[in-house]
């Protein structure tokens, strides 16, 4: 029953990756967290070309050899994996069940641009890209939405710092 | 994601979020997002479409470096397999700088 329902997901997955009339509905039926009170702020301290940047991603990929992420639960898993991008595109694993991966598959770069991102430190436009990124599954509802806030986005958040990364773009699924 | 985002803004370490779904990013308020009316899965574009995954960063390094009101959604006009980026110009190092 439960392989059941990972593979129909994965093909309402499929379809809604395909059809955008489709996509809405599933959309429409997701309420998200709404956020209160102000948003955090602060300025970039140092042009790009001296900034380190770090990826986190909510498109679930992963090491091969790390724990998938939780499918079977219905609020979504709010775990992260610490991804090292020196190897990450010799050996990955997308774990998500909501959205159509195979392009991301085939060019990781999609939903990770870590090329793209090389290319711009070779081209002295960003300062450096840091060795070590995150990633979630997004689809957090639910009691996994203030595990979310108060500790794995937090641990994430801290582990940035102490990494002296400077700036972070962040990539859904 | 944007929840994710509001964290690591609130650690001091500015965030851009790139979006495909601009309600989300409308309730969740993070710092800056750029969106895209885009297919779930391909936030940066198609497979092995280098330009348009290069002109996607860029506008988001861009956004990072110029929104000045927090919640910002800038909305890129870049339309799925219509676009060629050949054209495209990115954003000059003064553009990639704090004022």
């Amino acid at each position: 029953m439960k392989t059941f329902s990972r593979y129909k997901n994965r093909v309402l997955a499929r379809l809604a990756t395909g059809i955008p009339a489709l996509a809405n509905r599933f959309v429409a039926a997701y309420k998200p967290h709404e956020s209160r009170g102000e948003i955090p702020w602060v300025a970039p301290a140092k042009p790009l070309r001296e900034a380190k940047l770090a990826l986190v991603t909510t498109a679930g990929i992963h090491h091969s050899d790390q724990p998938p992420f939780n499918m079977l639960d219905k609020d979504g898993d709010p775990s992260f994996r610490e991804l090292d991008g020196d190897r990450l595109f010799d050996d990955f694993t997308i774990t998500h069940d909501y959205y159509d991966h195979a392009d991301a598959e085939r060019d990781p770069n999609i939903i990770f641009p870590l090329e793209p991102l090389r290319e711009l430190v070779r081209s002295k436009t960003l300062g450096s890209l840091a060795r070590v990124h995150y990633g979630f599954m997004g689809h957090i509802d639910g009691a996994h939405i203030g595990t979310l806030i108060e500790k794995t986005a937090r641990e994430v958040a801290r582990r940035l710092r102490a990494d002296q990364v400077d700036l972070v773009l962040l990539t859904p699924a | 994601m944007g929840l994710i985002q509001r964290e690591i803004e609130r650690e001091g370490i500015a965030t851009v979020g790139i979006s495909i779904v601009r309600d989300y990013s409308e309730k969740v308020q993070p710092p800056r997002t750029v969106a895209l009316r885009w297919p779930f899965g391909h936030p940066l574009g198609e497979p092995g479409n280098k330009a348009q995954q290069r002109a996607v960063l860029f506008e988001a390094l861009k956004a990072l470096y110029r929104i000045r009101e927090p919640g910002t959604i800038i909305d890129l006009p870049f339309r799925w397999k219509r676009e060629s980026y050949d054209d495209y110009q990115p954003p000059t190092a003064e553009e990639l700088s704090p004022d």
